[in-house]
Protein backbone atom coordinates (compact mmCIF):
# COMPACT_ATOMS: atom_id res chain seq x y z
CA UNK A 1 0.00 0.00 0.00
CA UNK A 2 2.65 2.48 1.02
CA UNK A 3 4.62 1.66 -2.10
CA UNK A 4 1.90 3.15 -4.25
CA UNK A 5 2.49 6.64 -2.89
CA UNK A 6 5.76 8.14 -3.95
CA UNK A 7 7.32 9.18 -0.67
CA UNK A 8 8.19 12.79 -1.28
CA UNK A 9 9.12 13.82 2.22
CA UNK A 10 10.79 11.95 5.03
CA UNK A 11 10.87 8.75 3.05
CA UNK A 12 12.68 6.77 5.72
CA UNK A 13 10.12 7.16 8.46
CA UNK A 14 7.20 6.62 6.17
CA UNK A 15 8.59 3.39 4.95
CA UNK A 16 9.53 2.03 8.36
CA UNK A 17 6.12 2.25 9.99
CA UNK A 18 4.06 0.24 7.51
CA UNK A 19 6.70 -2.47 7.63
CA UNK A 20 6.09 -3.05 11.32
CA UNK A 21 2.38 -2.95 10.72
CA UNK A 22 2.75 -5.44 7.93
CA UNK A 23 4.83 -7.79 10.06
CA UNK A 24 2.28 -7.65 12.87
CA UNK A 25 -0.52 -8.32 10.45
CA UNK A 26 1.32 -11.27 9.01
CA UNK A 27 1.88 -12.78 12.46
CA UNK A 28 -1.80 -12.29 13.32
CA UNK A 29 -2.81 -14.01 10.09
CA UNK A 30 -0.37 -16.83 10.78
CA UNK A 31 -1.91 -17.37 14.21
CA UNK A 32 -5.38 -17.45 12.69
CA UNK A 33 -4.11 -19.91 10.10
CA UNK A 34 -2.75 -22.20 12.82
CA UNK A 35 -6.10 -22.17 14.62
CA UNK A 36 -7.85 -22.92 11.31
CA UNK A 37 -5.46 -25.76 10.52
CA UNK A 38 -5.78 -27.60 13.84
CA UNK A 39 -8.95 -29.51 12.83
CA UNK A 40 -7.22 -30.65 9.61
CA UNK A 41 -4.14 -31.67 11.55
CA UNK A 42 -6.13 -33.55 14.19
CA UNK A 43 -8.06 -35.31 11.44
CA UNK A 44 -4.98 -36.43 9.52
CA UNK A 45 -3.00 -37.53 12.57
CA UNK A 46 -5.94 -39.38 14.14
CA UNK A 47 -6.62 -41.20 10.88
CA UNK A 48 -3.23 -42.93 11.20
CA UNK A 49 -3.52 -43.86 14.87
CA UNK A 50 -4.44 -47.26 16.27
CA UNK A 51 -7.29 -47.01 18.77
CA UNK A 52 -5.05 -47.36 21.82
CA UNK A 53 -2.77 -44.68 20.40
CA UNK A 54 -5.71 -42.35 19.73
CA UNK A 55 -6.82 -42.69 23.33
CA UNK A 56 -3.36 -42.26 24.80
CA UNK A 57 -1.63 -39.57 22.76
CA UNK A 58 -2.51 -35.93 22.30
CA UNK A 59 -4.75 -35.48 19.22
CA UNK A 60 -2.52 -32.77 17.76
CA UNK A 61 0.60 -34.94 17.90
CA UNK A 62 1.60 -37.31 15.12
CA UNK A 63 0.95 -41.01 15.76
CA UNK A 64 3.65 -42.99 17.54
CA UNK A 65 3.19 -45.60 14.85
CA UNK A 66 1.60 -44.84 11.48
CA UNK A 67 -1.33 -47.22 11.31
CA UNK A 68 -2.10 -47.15 7.59
CA UNK A 69 -4.46 -50.13 7.94
CA UNK A 70 -7.13 -47.71 9.24
CA UNK A 71 -7.82 -46.66 5.68
CA UNK A 72 -8.48 -50.18 4.42
CA UNK A 73 -10.55 -50.88 7.54
CA UNK A 74 -12.62 -47.75 7.08
CA UNK A 75 -13.19 -48.36 3.39
CA UNK A 76 -14.52 -51.84 4.18
CA UNK A 77 -16.65 -50.91 7.20
CA UNK A 78 -18.10 -47.80 5.61
CA UNK A 79 -18.60 -49.52 2.23
CA UNK A 80 -16.64 -46.73 0.61
CA UNK A 81 -16.59 -48.27 -2.88
CA UNK A 82 -20.38 -48.63 -3.08
CA UNK A 83 -21.21 -45.23 -1.65
CA UNK A 84 -18.54 -43.41 -3.64
CA UNK A 85 -19.80 -44.98 -6.86
CA UNK A 86 -23.37 -43.98 -5.94
CA UNK A 87 -22.30 -40.41 -5.26
CA UNK A 88 -20.29 -40.27 -8.45
CA UNK A 89 -23.18 -41.59 -10.54
CA UNK A 90 -25.59 -39.09 -9.00
CA UNK A 91 -23.21 -36.18 -9.52
CA UNK A 92 -22.19 -37.10 -13.05
CA UNK A 93 -25.79 -37.62 -14.16
CA UNK A 94 -27.25 -34.69 -12.29
CA UNK A 95 -24.74 -31.93 -12.98
CA UNK A 96 -24.63 -32.00 -16.81
CA UNK A 97 -28.38 -32.55 -17.20
CA UNK A 98 -29.10 -29.79 -14.71
CA UNK A 99 -26.84 -27.35 -16.54
CA UNK A 100 -28.42 -28.19 -19.91
CA UNK A 101 -31.95 -27.72 -18.56
CA UNK A 102 -31.01 -24.50 -16.75
CA UNK A 103 -29.21 -23.06 -19.79
CA UNK A 104 -32.20 -23.62 -22.02
CA UNK A 105 -34.57 -22.02 -19.53
CA UNK A 106 -32.25 -19.09 -18.85
CA UNK A 107 -31.90 -18.55 -22.59
CA UNK A 108 -35.67 -18.40 -23.05
CA UNK A 109 -36.13 -16.07 -20.09
CA UNK A 110 -33.41 -13.65 -21.16
CA UNK A 111 -33.43 -13.70 -24.98
CA UNK A 112 -37.09 -14.48 -25.70
CA UNK A 113 -38.87 -12.24 -23.20
CA UNK A 114 -42.62 -12.66 -23.17
CA UNK A 115 -45.42 -11.35 -21.02
CA UNK A 116 -44.74 -12.54 -17.48
CA UNK A 117 -41.25 -13.87 -18.15
CA UNK A 118 -39.73 -11.71 -15.41
CA UNK A 119 -42.27 -12.84 -12.85
CA UNK A 120 -41.60 -16.43 -13.90
CA UNK A 121 -37.88 -15.89 -13.39
CA UNK A 122 -38.51 -14.51 -9.91
CA UNK A 123 -40.80 -17.41 -8.99
CA UNK A 124 -38.16 -19.90 -10.12
CA UNK A 125 -35.29 -18.16 -8.34
CA UNK A 126 -37.16 -18.08 -5.03
CA UNK A 127 -36.94 -21.86 -5.10
CA UNK A 128 -33.17 -21.76 -4.70
CA UNK A 129 -33.44 -19.79 -1.51
CA UNK A 130 -35.96 -21.57 0.68
CA UNK A 131 -34.71 -24.30 3.01
CA UNK A 132 -35.22 -27.67 1.36
CA UNK A 133 -36.50 -29.20 4.62
CA UNK A 134 -39.81 -27.37 4.04
CA UNK A 135 -40.57 -29.69 1.13
CA UNK A 136 -39.23 -32.98 2.49
CA UNK A 137 -42.40 -34.59 3.77
CA UNK A 138 -44.47 -34.18 0.56
CA UNK A 139 -41.38 -35.11 -1.46
CA UNK A 140 -41.17 -38.39 0.44
CA UNK A 141 -44.84 -39.18 -0.26
CA UNK A 142 -44.46 -38.17 -3.90
CA UNK A 143 -41.49 -40.47 -4.46
CA UNK A 144 -43.31 -43.27 -2.67
CA UNK A 145 -46.28 -42.83 -5.03
CA UNK A 146 -44.03 -42.69 -8.09
CA UNK A 147 -42.27 -45.87 -6.95
CA UNK A 148 -38.96 -44.01 -6.92
CA UNK A 149 -38.33 -44.03 -3.19
CA UNK A 150 -34.97 -45.48 -2.20
CA UNK A 151 -33.52 -45.26 -5.71
CA UNK A 152 -30.82 -43.10 -7.21
CA UNK A 153 -33.21 -41.99 -9.97
CA UNK A 154 -35.62 -40.78 -7.31
CA UNK A 155 -32.79 -38.79 -5.78
CA UNK A 156 -31.63 -37.19 -9.02
CA UNK A 157 -35.06 -35.71 -9.84
CA UNK A 158 -35.36 -33.47 -6.76
CA UNK A 159 -31.64 -32.70 -6.98
CA UNK A 160 -32.22 -31.39 -10.50
CA UNK A 161 -35.28 -29.43 -9.43
CA UNK A 162 -33.60 -27.80 -6.45
CA UNK A 163 -30.38 -27.15 -8.38
CA UNK A 164 -31.66 -25.41 -11.51
CA UNK A 165 -33.14 -22.23 -9.95
CA UNK A 166 -29.76 -20.87 -8.89
CA UNK A 167 -28.18 -21.82 -12.21
CA UNK A 168 -30.98 -20.13 -14.13
CA UNK A 169 -30.41 -17.02 -12.00
CA UNK A 170 -26.69 -16.90 -12.86
CA UNK A 171 -27.02 -17.84 -16.53
CA UNK A 172 -29.85 -15.36 -17.00
CA UNK A 173 -27.43 -12.63 -16.01
CA UNK A 174 -24.84 -13.90 -18.48
CA UNK A 175 -27.21 -14.30 -21.42
CA UNK A 176 -28.78 -10.89 -20.80
CA UNK A 177 -25.37 -9.25 -21.10
CA UNK A 178 -24.84 -10.53 -24.65
CA UNK A 179 -25.16 -7.58 -27.05
CA UNK A 180 -28.33 -7.76 -29.12
CA UNK A 181 -26.36 -6.77 -32.26
CA UNK A 182 -24.69 -10.14 -32.21
CA UNK A 183 -28.06 -11.85 -32.25
CA UNK A 184 -29.54 -9.53 -34.88
CA UNK A 185 -26.61 -10.13 -37.20
CA UNK A 186 -27.09 -13.86 -36.84
CA UNK A 187 -30.82 -13.51 -37.52
CA UNK A 188 -30.12 -11.55 -40.71
CA UNK A 189 -27.91 -14.42 -41.79
CA UNK A 190 -30.92 -16.67 -41.31
CA UNK A 191 -29.90 -18.35 -38.06
CA UNK A 192 -32.68 -20.14 -36.19
CA UNK A 193 -33.45 -19.52 -32.53
CA UNK A 194 -31.83 -22.81 -31.62
CA UNK A 195 -28.72 -21.90 -33.56
CA UNK A 196 -28.50 -18.60 -31.68
CA UNK A 197 -28.79 -20.49 -28.41
CA UNK A 198 -26.32 -23.19 -29.36
CA UNK A 199 -23.72 -21.29 -31.38
CA UNK A 200 -23.81 -17.80 -29.85
CA UNK A 201 -25.17 -17.76 -26.33
CA UNK A 202 -23.81 -21.03 -24.93
CA UNK A 203 -20.21 -20.52 -26.11
CA UNK A 204 -20.18 -17.06 -24.56
CA UNK A 205 -21.37 -18.50 -21.25
CA UNK A 206 -18.66 -21.16 -21.05
CA UNK A 207 -16.83 -19.49 -18.12
CA UNK A 208 -20.07 -19.35 -16.14
CA UNK A 209 -20.96 -22.92 -17.10
CA UNK A 210 -17.52 -24.09 -15.94
CA UNK A 211 -17.87 -22.38 -12.58
CA UNK A 212 -21.41 -23.70 -12.13
CA UNK A 213 -20.27 -27.22 -13.00
CA UNK A 214 -17.66 -27.14 -10.24
CA UNK A 215 -19.96 -25.57 -7.65
CA UNK A 216 -22.77 -27.96 -8.48
CA UNK A 217 -20.52 -31.00 -8.37
CA UNK A 218 -19.40 -30.12 -4.86
CA UNK A 219 -22.93 -29.23 -3.72
CA UNK A 220 -24.31 -32.51 -5.10
CA UNK A 221 -21.51 -34.57 -3.58
CA UNK A 222 -22.17 -32.96 -0.19
CA UNK A 223 -26.00 -32.99 -0.10
CA UNK A 224 -27.42 -34.67 2.98
CA UNK A 225 -31.02 -33.73 3.84
CA UNK A 226 -32.78 -34.98 0.68
CA UNK A 227 -30.63 -38.11 0.49
CA UNK A 228 -31.35 -38.92 4.13
CA UNK A 229 -35.07 -38.65 3.45
CA UNK A 230 -35.27 -40.59 0.19
CA UNK A 231 -32.60 -43.29 0.47
CA UNK A 232 -33.01 -46.08 2.94
CA UNK A 233 -31.03 -49.19 2.11
CA UNK A 234 -27.34 -48.88 2.71
CA UNK A 235 -26.49 -50.11 -0.77
CA UNK A 236 -28.03 -46.90 -2.14
CA UNK A 237 -26.35 -44.53 0.29
CA UNK A 238 -24.35 -41.58 -0.94
CA UNK A 239 -21.16 -40.39 0.73
CA UNK A 240 -22.70 -37.98 3.28
CA UNK A 241 -25.05 -40.71 4.52
CA UNK A 242 -22.09 -43.06 4.87
CA UNK A 243 -20.12 -40.45 6.84
CA UNK A 244 -23.03 -39.90 9.20
CA UNK A 245 -23.65 -43.64 9.48
CA UNK A 246 -20.01 -44.32 10.24
CA UNK A 247 -19.82 -41.51 12.75
CA UNK A 248 -22.87 -42.69 14.70
CA UNK A 249 -22.23 -46.45 14.52
CA UNK A 250 -18.48 -46.51 15.07
CA UNK A 251 -18.09 -43.27 16.97
CA UNK A 252 -15.32 -44.71 19.14
CA UNK A 253 -13.26 -46.08 16.26
CA UNK A 254 -11.48 -42.76 15.97
CA UNK A 255 -8.74 -43.88 13.61
CA UNK A 256 -10.94 -45.47 10.93
CA UNK A 257 -13.60 -42.75 11.37
CA UNK A 258 -11.12 -40.01 10.53
CA UNK A 259 -9.65 -42.10 7.72
CA UNK A 260 -13.15 -42.45 6.27
CA UNK A 261 -13.80 -38.72 6.58
CA UNK A 262 -10.57 -37.94 4.75
CA UNK A 263 -11.35 -40.39 1.95
CA UNK A 264 -14.85 -38.92 1.64
CA UNK A 265 -13.55 -35.41 0.96
CA UNK A 266 -10.81 -36.38 -1.50
CA UNK A 267 -12.90 -35.82 -4.65
CA UNK A 268 -14.11 -32.35 -3.62
CA UNK A 269 -10.64 -31.43 -2.42
CA UNK A 270 -9.16 -32.38 -5.78
CA UNK A 271 -11.84 -30.43 -7.59
CA UNK A 272 -11.30 -27.49 -5.26
CA UNK A 273 -7.53 -27.40 -5.63
CA UNK A 274 -7.71 -27.73 -9.41
CA UNK A 275 -10.43 -25.16 -9.97
CA UNK A 276 -10.06 -22.66 -7.12
CA UNK A 277 -10.71 -19.77 -9.45
CA UNK A 278 -14.12 -21.12 -10.37
CA UNK A 279 -15.23 -21.03 -6.75
CA UNK A 280 -14.40 -17.37 -6.53
CA UNK A 281 -16.01 -16.34 -9.79
CA UNK A 282 -18.97 -18.67 -9.34
CA UNK A 283 -19.80 -17.50 -5.85
CA UNK A 284 -19.31 -13.92 -6.92
CA UNK A 285 -21.27 -14.02 -10.18
CA UNK A 286 -24.39 -15.10 -8.39
CA UNK A 287 -24.03 -12.87 -5.46
CA UNK A 288 -23.18 -9.44 -6.68
CA UNK A 289 -25.48 -7.46 -8.84
CA UNK A 290 -23.70 -6.34 -11.97
CA UNK B 1 -31.68 4.00 -32.52
CA UNK B 2 -31.09 2.10 -29.34
CA UNK B 3 -27.91 2.54 -27.43
CA UNK B 4 -26.20 -0.64 -26.48
CA UNK B 5 -26.44 -1.19 -22.76
CA UNK B 6 -23.37 -3.15 -21.77
CA UNK B 7 -24.89 -4.79 -18.72
CA UNK B 8 -28.24 -6.37 -18.22
CA UNK B 9 -30.55 -3.83 -19.74
CA UNK B 10 -32.76 -5.42 -22.35
CA UNK B 11 -32.70 -3.38 -25.56
CA UNK B 12 -35.96 -1.83 -26.62
CA UNK B 13 -36.28 -4.09 -29.64
CA UNK B 14 -36.63 -6.95 -27.17
CA UNK B 15 -39.87 -6.01 -25.56
CA UNK B 16 -42.13 -8.80 -24.44
CA UNK B 17 -43.54 -10.35 -27.54
CA UNK B 18 -46.40 -12.78 -28.03
CA UNK B 19 -44.40 -14.66 -30.63
CA UNK B 20 -41.55 -15.11 -28.16
CA UNK B 21 -43.91 -16.93 -25.84
CA UNK B 22 -44.37 -19.71 -28.38
CA UNK B 23 -40.68 -19.83 -29.21
CA UNK B 24 -39.73 -20.03 -25.54
CA UNK B 25 -41.92 -23.01 -24.72
CA UNK B 26 -39.57 -25.84 -25.73
CA UNK B 27 -36.68 -24.23 -23.85
CA UNK B 28 -38.71 -23.78 -20.70
CA UNK B 29 -40.62 -27.03 -20.50
CA UNK B 30 -37.92 -29.30 -18.99
CA UNK B 31 -37.03 -26.79 -16.28
CA UNK B 32 -40.68 -26.05 -15.51
CA UNK B 33 -41.67 -29.71 -15.29
CA UNK B 34 -38.88 -30.38 -12.81
CA UNK B 35 -39.48 -27.19 -10.86
CA UNK B 36 -43.22 -27.52 -10.60
CA UNK B 37 -43.10 -31.25 -9.94
CA UNK B 38 -40.40 -31.39 -7.31
CA UNK B 39 -40.14 -27.91 -5.76
CA UNK B 40 -43.40 -26.01 -6.16
CA UNK B 41 -45.78 -28.93 -5.68
CA UNK B 42 -44.10 -30.15 -2.45
CA UNK B 43 -43.99 -26.60 -1.08
CA UNK B 44 -47.68 -26.07 -1.75
CA UNK B 45 -48.51 -29.49 -0.36
CA UNK B 46 -46.66 -28.62 2.83
CA UNK B 47 -48.93 -25.60 3.22
CA UNK B 48 -51.98 -27.83 2.67
CA UNK B 49 -50.78 -30.48 5.12
CA UNK B 50 -50.26 -27.87 7.81
CA UNK B 51 -54.07 -27.71 8.07
CA UNK B 52 -54.42 -31.47 8.48
CA UNK B 53 -53.73 -34.04 11.12
CA UNK B 54 -51.84 -36.97 9.63
CA UNK B 55 -49.39 -39.61 10.79
CA UNK B 56 -47.63 -39.76 7.44
CA UNK B 57 -48.59 -43.36 6.68
CA UNK B 58 -50.25 -43.71 3.31
CA UNK B 59 -52.97 -45.95 4.61
CA UNK B 60 -53.96 -43.57 7.39
CA UNK B 61 -56.51 -40.79 6.77
CA UNK B 62 -55.67 -37.09 6.59
CA UNK B 63 -58.11 -35.21 8.81
CA UNK B 64 -58.77 -31.53 8.22
CA UNK B 65 -58.26 -29.61 11.46
CA UNK B 66 -58.21 -25.98 10.30
CA UNK B 67 -55.69 -23.84 12.11
CA UNK B 68 -55.42 -26.20 15.09
CA UNK B 69 -51.81 -27.07 14.28
CA UNK B 70 -50.83 -23.41 14.32
CA UNK B 71 -52.68 -22.77 17.57
CA UNK B 72 -50.88 -25.70 19.17
CA UNK B 73 -47.58 -24.59 17.67
CA UNK B 74 -47.74 -21.09 19.08
CA UNK B 75 -49.35 -21.90 22.42
CA UNK B 76 -48.41 -25.43 23.40
CA UNK B 77 -45.12 -26.38 21.76
CA UNK B 78 -42.15 -25.23 23.86
CA UNK B 79 -39.73 -27.01 21.52
CA UNK B 80 -40.95 -24.84 18.63
CA UNK B 81 -40.09 -21.70 20.58
CA UNK B 82 -36.72 -23.17 21.53
CA UNK B 83 -36.09 -23.86 17.83
CA UNK B 84 -37.27 -20.39 16.85
CA UNK B 85 -35.01 -18.80 19.45
CA UNK B 86 -32.02 -20.85 18.28
CA UNK B 87 -32.68 -19.98 14.64
CA UNK B 88 -32.85 -16.28 15.49
CA UNK B 89 -29.73 -16.62 17.63
CA UNK B 90 -27.96 -18.37 14.77
CA UNK B 91 -28.85 -15.59 12.33
CA UNK B 92 -27.69 -12.89 14.76
CA UNK B 93 -24.43 -14.64 15.64
CA UNK B 94 -23.69 -15.40 11.98
CA UNK B 95 -24.05 -11.74 11.09
CA UNK B 96 -21.77 -10.82 13.95
CA UNK B 97 -18.91 -13.31 14.14
CA UNK B 98 -18.10 -15.03 10.83
CA UNK B 99 -19.09 -12.02 8.76
CA UNK B 100 -16.86 -9.57 10.63
CA UNK B 101 -14.08 -12.14 10.77
CA UNK B 102 -14.25 -12.69 7.03
CA UNK B 103 -14.23 -8.92 6.40
CA UNK B 104 -11.14 -8.48 8.58
CA UNK B 105 -9.39 -11.41 6.89
CA UNK B 106 -10.29 -10.08 3.45
CA UNK B 107 -8.91 -6.64 4.29
CA UNK B 108 -5.70 -8.23 5.56
CA UNK B 109 -5.33 -10.59 2.61
CA UNK B 110 -6.10 -7.89 0.08
CA UNK B 111 -2.50 -6.68 0.22
CA UNK B 112 0.43 -8.33 -1.41
CA UNK B 113 2.23 -10.57 1.05
CA UNK B 114 4.18 -13.79 1.37
CA UNK B 115 1.93 -16.84 1.31
CA UNK B 116 -1.25 -14.96 0.46
CA UNK B 117 -2.61 -17.78 -1.66
CA UNK B 118 -1.85 -20.37 1.00
CA UNK B 119 -3.71 -18.29 3.57
CA UNK B 120 -6.69 -17.91 1.29
CA UNK B 121 -6.80 -21.58 0.32
CA UNK B 122 -6.69 -22.86 3.89
CA UNK B 123 -9.33 -20.43 5.16
CA UNK B 124 -11.64 -21.37 2.31
CA UNK B 125 -11.03 -25.13 2.38
CA UNK B 126 -13.58 -26.02 5.10
CA UNK B 127 -16.26 -24.43 2.94
CA UNK B 128 -16.02 -27.21 0.36
CA UNK B 129 -16.51 -29.91 3.03
CA UNK B 130 -19.97 -31.36 3.49
CA UNK B 131 -21.57 -29.96 6.64
CA UNK B 132 -22.25 -33.47 7.81
CA UNK B 133 -18.50 -34.15 7.52
CA UNK B 134 -17.63 -30.99 9.41
CA UNK B 135 -20.01 -32.19 12.10
CA UNK B 136 -18.21 -35.55 12.33
CA UNK B 137 -14.80 -33.83 12.56
CA UNK B 138 -15.93 -31.51 15.33
CA UNK B 139 -17.64 -34.24 17.28
CA UNK B 140 -14.24 -35.84 17.61
CA UNK B 141 -12.65 -32.51 18.57
CA UNK B 142 -15.33 -32.02 21.23
CA UNK B 143 -15.09 -35.59 22.57
CA UNK B 144 -15.21 -35.07 26.36
CA UNK B 145 -12.35 -37.39 27.30
CA UNK B 146 -10.09 -37.76 24.28
CA UNK B 147 -11.07 -34.85 22.07
CA UNK B 148 -8.54 -32.23 21.05
CA UNK B 149 -10.26 -29.31 22.75
CA UNK B 150 -10.43 -30.66 26.29
CA UNK B 151 -6.97 -32.21 25.97
CA UNK B 152 -5.58 -28.89 24.79
CA UNK B 153 -7.19 -27.03 27.68
CA UNK B 154 -5.79 -29.61 30.09
CA UNK B 155 -2.37 -29.32 28.49
CA UNK B 156 -2.09 -25.57 28.95
CA UNK B 157 -3.34 -25.73 32.54
CA UNK B 158 -6.89 -24.63 31.84
CA UNK B 159 -8.37 -28.03 32.59
CA UNK B 160 -11.01 -26.31 34.67
CA UNK B 161 -12.53 -24.95 31.48
CA UNK B 162 -12.99 -28.41 30.00
CA UNK B 163 -16.60 -29.18 29.22
CA UNK B 164 -19.00 -31.64 27.78
CA UNK B 165 -19.17 -29.30 24.82
CA UNK B 166 -22.05 -31.07 23.11
CA UNK B 167 -23.58 -32.67 26.21
CA UNK B 168 -24.27 -29.55 28.22
CA UNK B 169 -27.64 -28.05 27.20
CA UNK B 170 -26.56 -24.53 28.10
CA UNK B 171 -23.59 -24.42 25.71
CA UNK B 172 -24.20 -27.11 23.06
CA UNK B 173 -25.68 -24.68 20.53
CA UNK B 174 -22.61 -22.43 20.84
CA UNK B 175 -20.30 -25.39 20.36
CA UNK B 176 -22.09 -26.22 17.10
CA UNK B 177 -21.90 -22.57 16.11
CA UNK B 178 -18.13 -22.56 16.62
CA UNK B 179 -17.84 -25.36 14.08
CA UNK B 180 -19.97 -23.35 11.68
CA UNK B 181 -17.61 -20.37 12.02
CA UNK B 182 -14.74 -22.63 10.97
CA UNK B 183 -16.75 -23.70 7.95
CA UNK B 184 -18.36 -20.39 6.96
CA UNK B 185 -15.58 -17.82 7.14
CA UNK B 186 -14.07 -18.77 3.79
CA UNK B 187 -17.30 -18.02 1.96
CA UNK B 188 -17.53 -14.43 3.21
CA UNK B 189 -13.79 -14.03 2.75
CA UNK B 190 -13.99 -14.86 -0.94
CA UNK B 191 -16.93 -12.52 -1.51
CA UNK B 192 -15.30 -9.63 0.35
CA UNK B 193 -12.01 -10.18 -1.48
CA UNK B 194 -13.86 -9.98 -4.78
CA UNK B 195 -15.68 -6.86 -3.58
CA UNK B 196 -12.39 -5.23 -2.62
CA UNK B 197 -11.24 -5.54 -6.22
CA UNK B 198 -13.83 -2.90 -7.01
CA UNK B 199 -12.36 -0.33 -4.64
CA UNK B 200 -10.69 2.21 -6.87
CA UNK B 201 -7.02 2.47 -6.03
CA UNK B 202 -6.90 6.09 -7.29
CA UNK B 203 -9.44 7.08 -4.65
CA UNK B 204 -7.38 5.43 -1.94
CA UNK B 205 -4.20 7.10 -3.21
CA UNK B 206 -5.69 10.57 -3.48
CA UNK B 207 -7.23 10.28 -0.01
CA UNK B 208 -3.79 9.39 1.33
CA UNK B 209 -2.14 12.26 -0.46
CA UNK B 210 -4.74 14.51 1.18
CA UNK B 211 -3.50 13.22 4.51
CA UNK B 212 -6.18 10.68 5.41
CA UNK B 213 -5.03 7.98 7.81
CA UNK B 214 -5.76 4.30 7.37
CA UNK B 215 -8.98 4.45 9.38
CA UNK B 216 -10.32 7.38 7.38
CA UNK B 217 -9.53 5.68 4.11
CA UNK B 218 -11.32 2.56 5.30
CA UNK B 219 -14.30 4.49 6.63
CA UNK B 220 -14.77 6.85 3.69
CA UNK B 221 -13.47 4.97 0.67
CA UNK B 222 -13.29 1.22 1.23
CA UNK B 223 -16.45 0.72 3.23
CA UNK B 224 -18.79 2.63 0.86
CA UNK B 225 -17.32 0.71 -2.09
CA UNK B 226 -18.01 -2.55 -0.26
CA UNK B 227 -21.66 -1.73 0.34
CA UNK B 228 -23.16 -3.88 -2.48
CA UNK B 229 -20.94 -6.81 -1.49
CA UNK B 230 -21.90 -6.41 2.14
CA UNK B 231 -25.59 -6.39 1.28
CA UNK B 232 -25.15 -9.65 -0.60
CA UNK B 233 -23.13 -11.27 2.18
CA UNK B 234 -25.77 -10.24 4.73
CA UNK B 235 -28.62 -11.70 2.69
CA UNK B 236 -26.80 -14.95 1.94
CA UNK B 237 -25.68 -15.27 5.56
CA UNK B 238 -29.25 -14.90 6.81
CA UNK B 239 -30.59 -17.39 4.25
CA UNK B 240 -27.85 -19.90 5.04
CA UNK B 241 -28.49 -19.51 8.75
CA UNK B 242 -32.15 -20.43 8.29
CA UNK B 243 -31.03 -23.51 6.35
CA UNK B 244 -28.84 -24.85 9.17
CA UNK B 245 -29.64 -28.52 9.54
CA UNK B 246 -26.78 -30.89 8.70
CA UNK B 247 -24.45 -29.53 11.37
CA UNK B 248 -27.06 -29.94 14.11
CA UNK B 249 -28.10 -33.40 12.90
CA UNK B 250 -24.49 -34.50 12.77
CA UNK B 251 -23.41 -33.14 16.12
CA UNK B 252 -26.36 -33.40 18.51
CA UNK B 253 -29.49 -34.35 16.58
CA UNK B 254 -31.23 -31.47 18.34
CA UNK B 255 -30.38 -32.60 21.86
CA UNK B 256 -29.52 -32.66 24.66
CA UNK B 257 -33.12 -32.07 25.83
CA UNK B 258 -33.95 -30.25 22.54
CA UNK B 259 -31.53 -27.47 23.48
CA UNK B 260 -30.05 -27.33 19.96
CA UNK B 261 -33.28 -27.58 17.98
CA UNK B 262 -33.61 -25.29 14.97
CA UNK B 263 -36.71 -24.73 12.82
CA UNK B 264 -35.64 -26.85 9.84
CA UNK B 265 -34.76 -29.81 12.06
CA UNK B 266 -37.84 -29.56 14.28
CA UNK B 267 -40.05 -29.63 11.19
CA UNK B 268 -38.40 -32.81 9.91
CA UNK B 269 -38.36 -34.41 13.39
CA UNK B 270 -42.08 -33.79 13.87
CA UNK B 271 -42.98 -35.12 10.42
CA UNK B 272 -40.74 -38.16 10.22
CA UNK B 273 -39.83 -39.24 13.74
CA UNK B 274 -42.90 -38.17 15.69
CA UNK B 275 -45.24 -39.03 12.79
CA UNK B 276 -47.00 -35.73 13.21
CA UNK B 277 -46.94 -34.40 9.66
CA UNK B 278 -49.46 -31.65 10.40
CA UNK B 279 -47.34 -30.11 13.13
CA UNK B 280 -44.15 -30.62 11.15
CA UNK B 281 -45.73 -28.87 8.17
CA UNK B 282 -46.87 -25.99 10.35
CA UNK B 283 -43.27 -25.47 11.49
CA UNK B 284 -42.20 -25.67 7.84
CA UNK B 285 -44.73 -23.02 6.85
CA UNK B 286 -43.45 -20.68 9.56
CA UNK B 287 -39.93 -21.21 8.18
CA UNK B 288 -41.22 -20.66 4.65
CA UNK B 289 -42.87 -17.36 5.59
CA UNK B 290 -39.71 -16.13 7.34
CA UNK B 291 -37.55 -17.15 4.35
CA UNK B 292 -39.84 -15.52 1.79
CA UNK B 293 -40.06 -12.29 3.75
CA UNK B 294 -36.27 -12.05 3.47
CA UNK B 295 -35.76 -13.45 -0.01
CA UNK B 296 -38.43 -11.57 -1.92
CA UNK B 297 -37.13 -8.04 -1.19
CA UNK B 298 -33.63 -9.22 -2.12
CA UNK B 299 -34.86 -10.62 -5.43
CA UNK B 300 -36.83 -7.50 -6.24
CA UNK B 301 -33.67 -5.48 -5.61
CA UNK B 302 -31.51 -7.88 -7.55
CA UNK B 303 -33.71 -8.15 -10.65
CA UNK B 304 -34.98 -4.59 -10.64
CA UNK B 305 -32.52 -3.02 -13.09
CA UNK B 306 -33.66 -5.46 -15.75
CA UNK B 307 -36.62 -3.37 -16.87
Amino acid sequence: MSSSIPSVRSGVRRRARPDWFRAGLWVALLLALIVWSIPFLVMVFTSFKANADAAASAPWLPPSEWHVANYADAARTGRLATTAVNSLIVALVKVPIGLAVASAAAFALSRLPFRGSRVLLAVIVVGSMVPVQIALSPLFTEMLNLGLLNSLAGLVLPYLAFGIPYQIFILHGFFSAIPVELEEAARLDGASTFRIFWRICLPLAVPALGALFILDFVATWNEYAIAQTLLQSQSNWTIPLAVQGFSTQYSTNFGPLNAFIIMSVVPVLIVYLLFQRSFVSGAFAGAVKS
Amino acid sequence: MTTLSPRRGAPSSYRPDARNGMLAVPYLVPALVLYVGFVLYPLVDTVRLSFFSWSGFRTRPQDFVGVDNYVRLFTADPVFWRAMLNSVLWVALSLLVPMLLSLVLALALNRRMVGRNVFRSIFYMPAVFASITVAAVWRWIYNPTMGALNQLLDHVGLGGLAHEWLGDPSIAIYSIFAASIWQAVGFGLVLFLAGLQQVQQELVDSARVDGANAWHVFRNVTLPALRPTTAVVVVLTVINSLKVYDLVVGMTGGGPVQSTQVLALWSVTQSFQNHNVGMGSAVAVVLLVISLSLVVPYLVWSLRDNK
